[in-house]
C-alpha cells in the first residue's frame, strides 16, 4: 500500500500507451504495489491493445534468432523469408566456406611457391572458376539438403530456390576468389580473367542439371574445363583460354545457357519438382 | 470413384523392379490407412501422392487436380501436408526455426501470420516446451512430432503421413493416434503403416497393399468380415490353418480354413490382414 494514487487522467493515458515514457515507468512502478490503482486501470485497458502487446511479447520471445549469414543477407537488403531460405544453403555454411578458402589458399600458395609465375597463375585461373560450380552443385544436391523431400512437396518454386541459392553461392565464391587473385603476382590477369569462365561453367552446369544429377553435371563441366585449359595451354599457347577469344566464347556460353535456363524453366520445375 | 484422392492402375518401376504394380483406390474425408508388409509399395505410392515422384502409368487425381501438370502440381502442393518416412531436418535450427523455414517454403511470407501459424502447429503436437531447442538436442520422438507439425502448416486439405508411428514408444504412439484422429476430422489423411493396431484405432478406410498391388480397399469392418468363420481355437495346429500360434492360455489360435465343429473366434483386423496377405512363412506350429 502507498500513501498516494495515480490520478485518473494519467492512468487513462498510461492505459492507452500515451504520455511520456518517464511517467509511464513511474506509474508502472506504483502499480506493482497499489491494488487500488490496478483495479482502476483494469477496465481502462482495451482488450485489443492488450492482445496486441501480448502478441508482441510472444513474438519477441519465440521468433528464431537469425544466424550470421542471415543477418548479413538482411543487411544486404535481402527480404527476411528469402534470407532464411538462403541461410539454409549447405554451401553457405562455415564448413563449406572454410573448405573453399582452403582450396583458394592452396592455389595461391602453389602459385607463389612454384616460382614460375605462369604455371602458378594458370593453376589459379583453372581452379577459381570451378569453385562456384562445385558450390552450386553442393548447394542444390538432394543428398545434402536434409529437408529436400519436404521442400519438394511444398509450393515454393524449386527453380527460384535453385537460382537464388546458385546466385548467392556464386557471389560468395567469386568474392573470395577475387581477393585471392589480388594476392598473386600476375594480378592484372588473375584479378578478373576467371570471372567469365566461372559464369559460363556455372550456368552450363545449371542447364545440364535439368537432364542429369547436378553433381554429375558439375563433375562433367569441371573435367571438360580442366582438359580444355590444359590442352589449349599445350597446343595453342599460354593463357589462350583466358584471352579475348576465350573470354568471348565464355560470354557466349553463359548467355546461351541463361537464355535456355529461363526459356526452359518448366522443364526444370518438372525435374527438380520430382514429378 | 470419387474423393480427394483417386488412384487408378498406378504403376512405378525402379531398375526393372516393380515397386507399385497396379494400385487402385479412392480416399475421401477421414483417415485412410495403407497397410502392407515392408516392400509392399506403400512409400512409393505415398511419394507419388505427395507429388515428389511420377508414376510410370496409371492415373492420379488429388484434390481435383492432375499432379502431372505444373499448374495441377502447384495447386495440390498449396493444399498438401507431407511427412516423409525419414524426414530430414536442419539440425542446427531450433524447432520453431525449422518449422518456420518450412512455412516459408509453403508460401507463408507474412512474418507475423507465419509465426502465428508455426505456434499453432507447435501447440497442436505438444512441442511448445521445446520450441526454442535445437533439433539436434531433442529426442527422436520429438523430431517425429516436428515432422508432423510441419505437415500440418497451413491447415492442408490433404495430409500424407508415411509411417508416422514407426519407432515410437507406446505412449507416443497413442499421442500420435490422438493427433492423427483429430486432424482427420474434416480433411483427408492418408497414412501408411504395417501396424494393424494403428489402422484399427484411427482409420475409417483401409487399403491393403501387397507386392505393389492393392488387394483390398474398404472399411476395417469389411476387411474383418472377410475373416469371419476362419479363426478358431484348438489344442493343436489345425490342418487347414494358414497361420497358427499358441496364445497366453496355452491354446492355439488358428487362422485359415476352419474344420467342421471348430470353436470359432471373432476375427481381428490382424487375422483378416494376415489371411489376405497370406504370408505362410509366419506359421508357428505347436
Amino acid at each position: 500500500m502507498t500513501g498516494w494514487h495515480v490520478d485518473e487522467e494519467t492512468l487513462a493515458r498510461y492505459a492507452h500507451g500515451r504520455g511520456p515514457l518517464s511517467v509511464g515507468a513511474s506509474v508502472e512502478a506504483h502499480l506493482l504495489s497499489c491494488a487500488r490503482c490496478r483495479a482502476l486501470l483494469t477496465p481502462a485497458v482495451e482488450l485489443d491493445r492488450l492482445e496486441r502487446l501480448w502478441d508482441d511479447v510472444v513474438e519477441r520471445v519465440d521468433a528464431p534468432r537469425p544466424g550470421m549469414v542471415e543477418r548479413l543477407l538482411r543487411l544486404a537488403g535481402v527480404s527476411e523469408d528469402t534470407a532464411r531460405l538462403l541461410a539454409a544453403t549447405p554451401t553457405l555454411r562455415a564448413s563449406w566456406l572454410l573448405a573453399m578458402a582452403a582450396a583458394l589458399a592452396f592455389a595461391v600458395f602453389a602459385a607463389i611457391a612454384s616460382g614460375v609465375h605462369e604455371r602458378g597463375t594458370l593453376l589459379f585461373l583453372t581452379v577459381a572458376p570451378v569453385l562456384p560450380v562445385a558450390g552450386v552443385a553442393v548447394a542444390f544436391h538432394r543428398g545434402l539438403d536434409p529437408a529436400y523431400e519436404i521442400g519438394l512437396a511444398a509450393p515454393y518454386s524449386q527453380v527460384r530456390l535453385l537460382l537464388l541459392r546458385s546466385a548467392a553461392v556464386t557471389a560468395v565464391t567469386c568474392a573470395a576468389a577475387l581477393v585471392a587473385g589480388l594476392l598473386l603476382p600476375e594480378r592484372a590477369l588473375t584479378a578478373a580473367a576467371w570471372l567469365l569462365p566461372a559464369l559460363a561453367l556455372t550456368s552450363l552446369t545449371l542447364v545440364l542439371a535439368r537432364r542429369v544429377d547436378v553433381i554429375y553435371a558439375a563433375g562433367g563441366v569441371g573435367a571438360v574445363w580442366v582438359v580444355t585449359v590444359v590442352s589449349s595451354h599445350l597446343h595453342v599457347g599460354q593463357f589462350a583460354v583466358f584471352g579475348a577469344a576465350g573470354q568471348l566464347a565464355c560470354l557466349a556460353v553463359a548467355a546461351v545457357s541463361l537464355v535456355v535456363l529461363v526459356a526452359d524453366r518448366d522443364r526444370y520445375a518438372t525435374r527438380l519438382g520430382g514429378v | 470413384m470419387t474423393g480427394s484422392v483417386l488412384i487408378e492402375g498406378v504403376t512405378k518401376t525402379f531398375w526393372r523392379s516393380p515397386a507399385v504394380a497396379g494400385a487402385d483406390f479412392a480416399a475421401g474425408h477421414g483417415v485412410t490407412g495403407l497397410l502392407g508388409p515392408n516392400g509392399a509399395g506403400k512409400t512409393t505410392l505415398l511419394r507419388m501422392m505427395a507429388t515428389v515422384l511420377a508414376p510410370d502409368s496409371g492415373r492420379l487425381r488429388l484434390l481435383g487436380h492432375d499432379p502431372a501438370t505444373p499448374s495441377g502440381r502447384l495447386a495440390i502442393r498449396r493444399r498438401l501436408g507431407y511427412l516423409p518416412q525419414e524426414p530430414g531436418f536442419h539440425r542446427g535450427m531450433t524447432v520453431f526455426g525449422f518449422i518456420d523455414y518450412v512455412a516459408i517454403l509453403k508460401e507463408l511470407t507474412d512474418r507475423r501470420a507465419r509465426h502465428d501459424e508455426v505456434r499453432r502447429v507447435i501447440d497442436l503436437v505438444g512441442l511448445a516446451p521445446v520450441s526454442g531447442k535445437r533439433i539436434r538436442a531433442v529426442s527422436g520422438g520429438m523430431r517425429r512430432r516436428v515432422g508432423l507439425a510441419q505437415a500440418l502448416l497451413g491447415d492442408p486439405d490433404l495430409v500424407i503421413l508415411d509411417e508416422p508411428t514407426a519407432g515410437l514408444d507406446p505412449e507416443l504412439r497413442l499421442r500420435f493416434r490422438e493427433i492423427v484422429s483429430r486432424i482427420g476430422e474434416g480433411r483427408t489423411v492418408v497414412l501408411s503403416t504395417h501396424q494393424t493396431e494403428d489402422v484399427a484405432a484411427v482409420c475409417q478406410q483401409v487399403v491393403v497393399l501387397h507386392e505393389g498391388r492393392s488387394l483390398f480397399a474398404g472399411t476395417p469392418a469389411a476387411l474383418i468380415e472377410q475373416a469371419a468363420g476362419r479363426v478358431w481355437l484348438d489344442r493343436t495346429r489345425g490342418a487347414g490353418a494358414q497361420l497358427a500360434w499358441r496364445n497366453g492360455d496355452g491354446l492355439v489360435r488358428n487362422v485359415g480354413d476352419a474344420p467342421a465343429g471348430a470353436e470359432l473366434m471373432a476375427p481381428t483386423l490382424e487375422d483378416a490382414y494376415l489371411l489376405l496377405v497370406g504370408d505362410k512363412e509366419l506359421v508357428v506350429t505347436s
